[in-house]
């Protein structure tokens, strides 16, 4: 048991920190924020060029071969410069899904384009009735010689209207919410039949509704095997939730950082307003809930890397924690910051925004509290 | 970064266990005998009675992990009552500050659990604010001897205990932090008087203890007159990590949860209901964490260096599950743990529960309260210069 880093990973962190300092301030995140992708190709391909984006593909494949630990350690550098590259949606789920469930020859027509950056991917797994529930899909496929034909529609998918394929979810067998009858495969945004409407999220992300007209998809595209995709859908939700939550963690150190600061400058009754006790005393329990939720991180991730889904329970402990911390650290970040913390112009608002978000995806606080309990 | 256990630490486990299992106490076993004995084995083992004590004192010298899973097997074990003022608070002080010849003196005997000791900090008019302790000694004219005179408070187990380590107040001139020495007083002598203190749950575990121009010879003194400071806060730190209980708190919860499920509601029990179960469910993910938060503490504290501020982290943490877990166990315990007395009523747990709970509010009082860690951890972590209210 250690929690030191390899040297390895140590200049991985090294780096992506460095990244973030030389280009992440405010003022040019918020100029990315305004362009049409919502984020800059030109970072996209220096993460490339970094390796990032092949962090996790196999050092037979052309990767790193690294683990969720690896992603972790860039994920929370990410989260402290609220990164907009869509690092998350196309290497953390995309690429994933495609190492994980591809055939060979589909890997190796995909991942060269994925490694270099110029396919991008995207999962789109969320439908409107399922509330947070992965199994309960009702966008439909059916096999039609070598093709399935696919129709329906997927919701809030993240980075869906820059992306060069999506990863879809679709029922095949079964009823509305049965784990089993569930099928992934990779469609083309290119596809006849295919609609996607792009739109910003409140965090100046950006997200697609995508909606599927008999599109047809070959079978060479399927991910995993037919009506078997629950615990891949499940394994990348996993890997989504411990890199969400990495990358909270990073947020919610600017925010608590932040305001430490922020409250020894800002002076009001002749103080400095961190000699309020009860300010310091707002500003510890923010200080020791984001300890615990790195601590949690660390255990739902290393958990994850060791045991895969028999970490489960402690992944949805760490989903309902960071939902709930993250929020509570944002909130009192805003609080303590007075008139200022309600607007654009300091950066604290934007990491509270970035955490709302966080919360709402893949699942919030309440939900994960429920499936831990369950 | 992982946390595979290596295969040493595997086979210490089971040594650990195999240990605890072979030697447990059996029923009708002559207790004090089996305690006693259960030490001399423990020690025989290489330290085992100490796991705490550094190499040069006789403690084992276990890697962070291995006092982690000594933590974790004992918490699940039966092990034998044992008490953190001489071996845990006073020792650490003896081995740092005291002479050779008091080290001698004293060590062997906490070692061997031959000696009770209470601890002389805090008074009516110093609690939290330690530092404001008035009990005053004086040093007699050919400077053989204090004579110490003043009022403890809250001290736990005074009235078993052989000795005090106490903080008494030499110099009244300056800071109240100078001026604060460090005394050993036997507590069979003239001019000590030890009240019992009743606590909520019905309890007698704390005292008043008055001392009246009680007389304590000045080899009995640690580390230099007026400088105590220094040395009881270092103690503290040590007492804050040891009050996080978290590998107890473990237990408790799963426990309380297998008691739960003896609950009734209907034709299920109380662990069915959603409320109930969303509120045990928060506690142990709290828990899942600070157990994490304990390990990084240990990991960065495996150099063998003093448990900084970050102890305090876990004492706020800790103490707030512990009281969390009986609070829910007087929840669960329903109607029946309104009840007093010897008259065995409703859930076997449930009598239990009500005392249990009272008493856990102290846990958040003692050691310094919640309030007081925080400012500081506000001082040393975070920074901030100064406090006012």
């Amino acid at each position: 048991m250690n929690f030191e880093l390899s040297p390895e990973q140590q200049l991985i962190q090294d780096s992506v920190a460095r990244f973030i300092d030389d280009n992440y301030a405010l003022e040019a995140r918020q100029k990315l924020v305004a362009t049409k992708t919502g984020f800059s190709a030109k970072y996209w391909s220096t993460m490339a060029e970094l390796g990032w984006l092949g962090l996790t593909v196999p050092e037979n494949l052309g990767g790193f071969g690294g683990d969720q630990v690896d992603t972790m350690l860039v994920m929370e550098q990410f989260g402290k410069g609220l990164v907009l590259e869509p690092f998350v949606a196309s290497t953390v789920l995309g690429t994933r899904a495609v190492v994980l469930g591809a055939s060979q020859q589909l890997q190796a027509q995909l991942l060269p384009g994925l490694l270099d950056g110029s396919r991008q991917l995207a999962l789109a797994y969320a439908e409107e009735q399922a509330h947070f529930d992965l199994e309960d899909i009702v966008t439909h496929a059916k096999i039609d010689g070598t093709n399935f034909i696919l129709n329906g529609h997927k919701s809030m998918v993240q980075h869906g209207a820059s992306a060069t394929q999506l990863v879809v979810s679709a029922r095949t067998s079964g009823g509305q919410a049965d784990t089993a009858g569930i099928t992934l495969m990779l469609v083309d945004t290119d596809s006849e039949g295919i609609k996607i409407a792009g739109f910003p999220t409140v965090d100046g992300q950006q997200a697609a509704e995508v909606t599927f007209d008999n599109v047809r998809v070959p079978k060479s595209h399927l991910l995993g095997s037919v009506n078997e995709g629950f615990d891949l859908l499940m394994q990348l939700a996993v890997d989504g939730i411990l890199a969400l939550s990495a990358e909270a963690v990073g947020a919610m150190e600017v925010l608590y950082k932040d305001t430490v600061t922020y409250t020894q400058e800002r002076e009001q009754f002749g103080h400095a307003l961190s000699e309020f006790q009860v300010l310091q005393h707002r500003m510890v329990d923010m200080f020791m809930e984001y300890e615990q939720a790195k601590s949690l991180l660390y255990r739902a991730t290393l958990e994850v890397a060791q045991s895969g889904l028999g970490a489960l329970r402690t992944v949805h402990a760490l989903k309902h924690f960071v939902g709930k911390i993250g929020i509570m650290i944002g909130e009192n970040a805003v609080q303590l910051h007075g008139g200022m913390g309600v607007t654009e112009e300091l950066r604290i608002g934007h990491y509270f925004k970035r955490l709302l978000v966080i919360d709402a995806l893949f699942g919030n606080s309440d939900y994960h509290l429920q499936k831990f309990a369950a | 970064m992982d946390i595979d256990l290596s295969s040493e630490d595997l086979a210490f486990r089971d040594e650990v266990k195999e240990f605890l299992g072979s030697n447990a106490y059996q029923n009708g076993e002559d207790y004090n005998a089996w305690r006693l004995n259960w030490f001399k084995l423990a020690r025989d083992k290489g330290g085992w009675d100490v796991p705490k004590w550094p190499v040069a004192f006789g403690g084992p010298g276990w890697t962070p992990t291995q006092h982690y899973i000594w933590e974790q097997q004992t918490a699940a074990a039966q092990i034998p009552w044992d008490l953190p003022f001489g071996l845990s608070m006073l020792a650490p002080v003896l081995m740092n500050y005291a002479s050779k010849e008091q080290q001698d003196r004293f060590l062997p005997d906490i070692r061997d659990r031959k000696v009770n000791w209470c601890q002389g900090y805090s008074e009516p008019g110093a609690g939290s604010d330690l530092a404001n302790l008035k009990t005053k000694a004086i040093l007699c004219d050919d400077g053989s001897h204090y004579m110490v005179t003043g009022t403890k408070i809250w001290t736990t187990l005074a009235h078993i205990a052989d000795w005090m380590f106490c903080l008494v107040r030499t110099n009244d001139s300056g800071k109240k932090q100078t001026g604060i020495t460090f005394l050993l007083i036997p507590m069979q002598q003239d001019g000590i008087e030890v009240k019992p203190i009743i606590t909520l749950g019905g309890a007698h575990s704390v005292n008043m203890v008055y001392l009246n121009e009680v007389k304590v010879p000045v080899e009995n003194r640690i580390g230099e007159q007026d400088k105590a400071w220094t040395y009881a806060k270092g103690l503290l730190q040590h007492e804050r990590t040891g009050l996080a209980g978290i590998s107890r708190s473990i237990v408790a919860l799963e426990k309380l949860k297998k008691q739960a499920m003896t609950v009734k509601r209907g034709n299920a029990t109380l662990m069915d209901d959603p409320a109930f179960r969303a509120k045990v469910a928060e506690l142990e993910v709290d828990l899942l964490a600070v157990e994490f938060t304990e390990l990084r503490s240990l990991a960065a504290a495996a150099g063998g260096s003093d448990p900084g501020p970050e102890s305090s982290i876990l004492k706020l943490k800790g103490t707030e599950i512990q009281q969390r877990v009986q609070k829910l166990t007087v929840e669960a315990g329903g109607i029946y743990s309104a009840a007093w007395g010897a008259l065995p009523v409703g859930h076997k747990f449930a009598k239990g529960g009500m005392s249990g709970y009272l008493a856990s509010r102290a846990y958040t009082i003692y050691g310094g309260a919640s309030e007081v860690q925080k400012d500081v951890i506000a001082k040393n972590v975070l920074g901030i210069k100064k406090s006012s209210s």
